[in-house]
């Protein structure tokens, strides 16, 4: 079941860093990147073009951990296990263009075409924001 | 040495990031091969990645289980500018005198570690770097 976030975590996932993302390979070790993110009704929404290994990943095995972090603060981060619900095109680039703005205010400056937007539900939320386990 | 397979040295670009004072977030799986990721205290030296636990956490066990960790280095002042690193683990080595985790506490924020709490253990972790991918390679 998909859990709600705390009035700190909805705080801290407005704050502009982007999401370390953890996804399983095939061969059974991890893969972890950085990608930009937002925490928007309830969900987690990145997104990425159809190619990415993360994505590939993603397709045969949903489960993927996110970990926030300030990037000026490393004590101050959370750890947001989910799993992905959604995918779906990004038509003309709207989503990636919303999420340019948020990280860098400014229109996205890299093709627009063939991404996608997907959507993770958090199931289970650690990490020292809303103290420790 | 015949025979042997020599891990690529880490480039200057990567280890000019390891020395300033970040996290490395450490990529390890759970029994049910879910990832655990945490952002931890590290050094390089001498080509290995050094980390310490204490040996109650969940990370230090998933490691200990699989021998096998991906590490991830971002540049703080350009998030998008990251290394990952596939690396190994070569071994633990207890450090019933702080001295490892000392060392880390200084390197990170100037002092001693804190007091350790009743049946904490400490012990440090030697892991080969494998392969590295990234914008840093």
């Amino acid at each position: 079941m998909a859990v709600g976030l705390s009035p700190k975590m909805q705080a801290f996932t407005q704050e502009v860093f982007p999401a370390i993302i953890g996804t399983n390979r095939k061969d059974g070790s991890v893969e972890i990147v950085p990608v930009w993110f937002e925490y928007k009704d309830g969900s987690f929404w990145i997104n990425g073009g159809t190619s990415r290994g993360w994505f590939k990943h993603l397709q045969r095995d949903p489960r993927i951990t996110l970990l926030l972090i300030d990037p000026k603060e490393m004590f101050r981060w959370a750890q947001v296990e989910g799993r992905m619900v959604n995918w779906a095109e990004d038509p003309g680039g709207d989503h990636i263009n919303h999420l340019s703005h948020r990280y860098l205010g400014r229109d996205y400056q890299n093709p627009r075409t063939g991404r996608i937007k997907i959507q993770i539900e958090p199931l289970r939320i650690n990490g020292s924001i809303d103290g420790w386990r | 040495m015949a025979g042997a397979k020599k891990a690529p040295a880490l480039s200057p670009a990567v280890r000019k990031l390891a020395a300033l004072p970040i996290l490395v977030v450490v990529a390890t799986k759970r029994d049910d091969s879910s990832v655990q990721l945490n952002p931890v205290w590290f050094e390089l030296k001498d080509g290995f990645i050094w980390l310490n636990s204490n040996t109650n956490r969940t990370w230090p066990k998933n490691l200990q289980r699989d021998r096998e960790v991906t590490m991830l280095l971002v540049d703080p002042k350009t998030p998008d500018r990251y290394a990952q690193i596939r690396g190994r683990l070569v071994s633990m080595i207890p450090d019933p005198k702080h001295e490892f985790i000392d060392r880390l506490a200084h390197r990170y924020t100037g002092k001693k570690f804190r007091e350790l709490e009743p049946g904490e253990h400490r012990v440090t972790f030697k892991i080969q770097p494998v392969t590295v991918t990234g914008q840093m390679i």
